[in-house]
């Protein structure tokens, strides 16, 4: 249920399935977010330059330039960007994987299939913000 | 010259011989004496001669001692008839007897130079006596390795058992060792001397007289595996047959030995299973990645048309879209739950004989026409004879659809390479070969550009792919890797510069095949 806003939250989207990515825009643009797609890394990058995000959402296997490639360059740029990372793989939450250490936060790891309404709340959390808008 | 036989043999005008001897009476008796006994002596002789030729039966140029014998008896007479002519002058009489002395003398004399060469060769009684020696010591030695090697063959561990040729093909069931007796259950007397198509159930006798046809046909020592139902019940066996030829180069027996390995293969398959639930696991990190991809499209997908629905939106069209695109991706994954079905499938029974040569022909019939439209040409070359595989000829199908399916992919996307590409590139070869009976060699080349060095090492593994998301599982070569593996056969790639220019992939499958026999083909093609 989309209010109105000054300025919607800005989300960024890294992913390589088209169908997953079209799916998340209309669903958080439902949500009063305002989304831009990038199909891999460096699209990411370059979408990121020419119009940050307020949050990026990640896949972390992509072509070109992949998700764990993508959370160090942004991380490198800003210490304070919420990233929400979906992925896959598993053992992700037990602990092992590099991403699970605290120098990523605010980092938040979901593991697909993904529910989109999980996603919408995780978002929230780590902006800091409650509800659908800024 | 002479006034004929008469005038010849006429003695008057001659003296007797005892006149020049002077009738002196002493000169008389010793002439008479000693020409007497000569000529006894000398009849005597050919009297033994002719009692030795007659008991010694086996006397080789008895001929000769006829002569001897007749050569003699002519010397003794004329001895004989000097006497008659001291006092009778018949010397006409004389000189005919000494004349056929003289002639048989001669021949005797030329036949006996004429045999000395072979007389010479003729081994002498000592000789015969020293031979007859060595022959026992030999016969001896003989008998004391039969000793050994029948109480090897009694007492060896290993099953050994001997099947004879007959000169019309057909195997009799010579001996059998008591080692294999114990491990077959069967008992050597029952079989002993029985054409081996007769002596054991036609299943059994299918299965080993094709091997002995195998061994005799190859004509050198041959070494397989089998399965077979015996008294014991199913057992595999390693065999080796090694063929014994006569003196004309006839293989004329098979010497076998058998060794029961059903533990050990049993325990083999269960380490090649073992291996691949272990591959499975790095396998299911992979599915669960794979699956993930879809399920999260549906997911979105659906919640999203759930909370539309929701806030009252009941647009038919989008949720037609949205269904179906959920039901695409459900296929999606049906296909890889397939894939990891052919990948854990325990494989054992079910092998059966075929002719690679099929599979080839109908995976590339599959895509010939489909590739023809991209102006990708398959061409097919197989030569040599015909050839069995053990296997499943879906299975290799399927392998060989995916190497064509795989040469497809790189020759679009090199046609398309920005740089390096090669807009020529189209051409798909499949060649067959099959030797001597032992080794069906597959070649699948293609000019799509090669793989990269560094990547080819990992072509194999499961889910490895360089292709788009949705396009490329990379199971592909993993599952064809497997197939060929339970045929005990190989796969390999490597990249190949092609003479007219462009370069490819070629991938190399060996099988081990036999030669059919007429029973085979009859099965192959039922
Ligand atoms: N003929 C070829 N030329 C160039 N690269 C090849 C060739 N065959 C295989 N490859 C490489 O090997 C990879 C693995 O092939 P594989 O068949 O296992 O999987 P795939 O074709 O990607 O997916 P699928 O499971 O649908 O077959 C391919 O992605 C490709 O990079
Ligand atoms: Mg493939």
């Amino acid at each position: 249920m989309p209010e109105p806003t000054p300025a919607p939250v800005h989300i960024l989207v890294a992913e390589d399935e088209p169908l997953a990515a079209m799916a998340l825009e209309d669903f958080l643009s439902r949500r009063g977010f305002r989304v831009t797609l990038a199909q891999d890394g460096l699209e990411a990058m370059e979408r990121h330059r020419d119009d940050p995000a307020d949050a990026v959402i990640t896949d972390l296997r992509m072509p070109r330039m992949d998700g764990r490639a993508l959370i160090r360059e942004l991380r490198s740029q800003s210490a304070t960007l919420p990233l929400v990372v979906m992925t896959g793989f598993l053992s992700m939450d037990e602990g092992q994987d590099d991403l699970t250490s605290d120098r990523w936060k605010p980092l938040e790891i979901l593991r697909k299939p993904v529910s989109p309404q999980v996603i919408v709340d995780t978002l929230l959390r780590l902006i800091g913000r409650p509800g659908g808008s800024a | 010259m002479f006034g004929g036989v008469e005038a010849f043999f006429d003695s008057s005008g001659f003296i007797p011989h005892g006149v020049c001897l002077l009738w002196r009476p002493e000169i008389l008796a010793l002439h008479v004496t000693a020409d007497v006994l000569t000529g006894l002596s000398y009849y005597s002789i050919p009297i033994a001669l002719a009692y030795f030729v007659l008991k010694r039966r086996d006397l080789v140029f008895s001929w000769v001692f006829w002569l001897f014998a007749a050569f003699i008896l002519a010397c003794g007479t004329t001895h004989f008839y000097s006497i008659w002519t001291l006092w009778n002058p018949d010397y006409a009489v004389e000189g005919v007897i000494k004349a056929v002395t003289a002639i048989v003398s001669l021949l005797t004399a030329i036949a006996l130079w004429l045999l000395m060469p072979k007389a010479l060769a003729l081994p002498s009684p000592n000789q015969i006596a020293a031979t007859n020696v060595a022959l026992h010591r030999e016969i001896e030695v003989r008998r004391q390795a039969e000793q050994r090697y029948a109480s090897f063959f009694n007492n060896l561990a290993e099953g050994l058992f001997v099947i004879a040729v007959l000169p019309d093909g057909q195997f009799v069931f010579d001996t059998l060792n008591p080692a294999h007796a114990r491990a077959t259950g069967i008992d050597p007397d029952a079989l002993r001397g029985r054409l081996v198509r007769d002596a054991v159930p036609p299943e059994t006798a299918d299965a080993v007289i094709e091997r002995y046809s195998a061994c005799v046909r190859a004509g050198e020592p041959i070494d397989y595996e089998e399965t077979l139902d015996l008294p014991v019940g199913r057992r595999v066996w390693h065999t080796v047959l090694v063929p014994v030829r006569d003196g004309s180069g006839r293989i004329v027996q098979l010497l076998g030995s058998s060794r029961d390995i059903t533990e050990r293969k049993q325990l083999q398959e269960e380490l090649v299973q073992a291996s691949k639930l272990a591959t499975l696991g790095t396998l299911a990190a992979g599915m669960a990645h794979e699956m993930s991809q879809p399920l999260n499209i549906i997911r979105i997908w659906a919640e999203n048309a759930l909370s539309r629905l929701r806030d009252g939106e009941t647009d038919a069209g989008r949720l037609d879209k949205v269904l179906t695109l959920i039901s695409e991706q459900t296929e999606r994954m049906g296909k890889i739950i397939d894939h990891m079905r052919t990948f854990a499938r325990r494989d054992g029974g079910g092998m059966e004989p075929f002719d690679p040569a099929n599979s080839i022909r109908s995976a590339v019939e599959l895509v010939r026409n489909q590739f023809a439209l991209e102006n990708i040409t398959v061409n097919t070359d197989i030569t040599g004879e015909r050839c069995l595989a053990r296997g499943r000829p879906l299975q290799l199908e399927q392998v060989i659809l995916n190497l064509l399916s795989n040469a497809h992919d790189a020759i679009l996307e090199w046609r398309a390479a920005k740089d390096g590409g090669d807009p020529q590139a189209g051409r798909i070869a499949v060649s067959m070969h099959c030797d001597g009976g032992h080794t069906a060699t597959i070649v699948i080349t293609d000019d799509g550009g090669g793989i990269d060095p560094q990547i080819l090492p990992r072509i194999f593994d499961p889910f490895f792919t360089t292709k788009e998301v949705g396009k490329g599982s990379g199971l592909g070569l993993s599952i064809g890797y497997g197939i060929i593996d339970a045929m005990n056969g190989r796969i390999e790639a490597d990249n190949v510069d092609h003479p007219g220019g462009g370069r490819g992939v070629r991938f190399t499958i060996t099988l081990p095949v036999t030669r059919p026999s007429s029973r085979e083909v009859e099965r192959a093609h039922a």
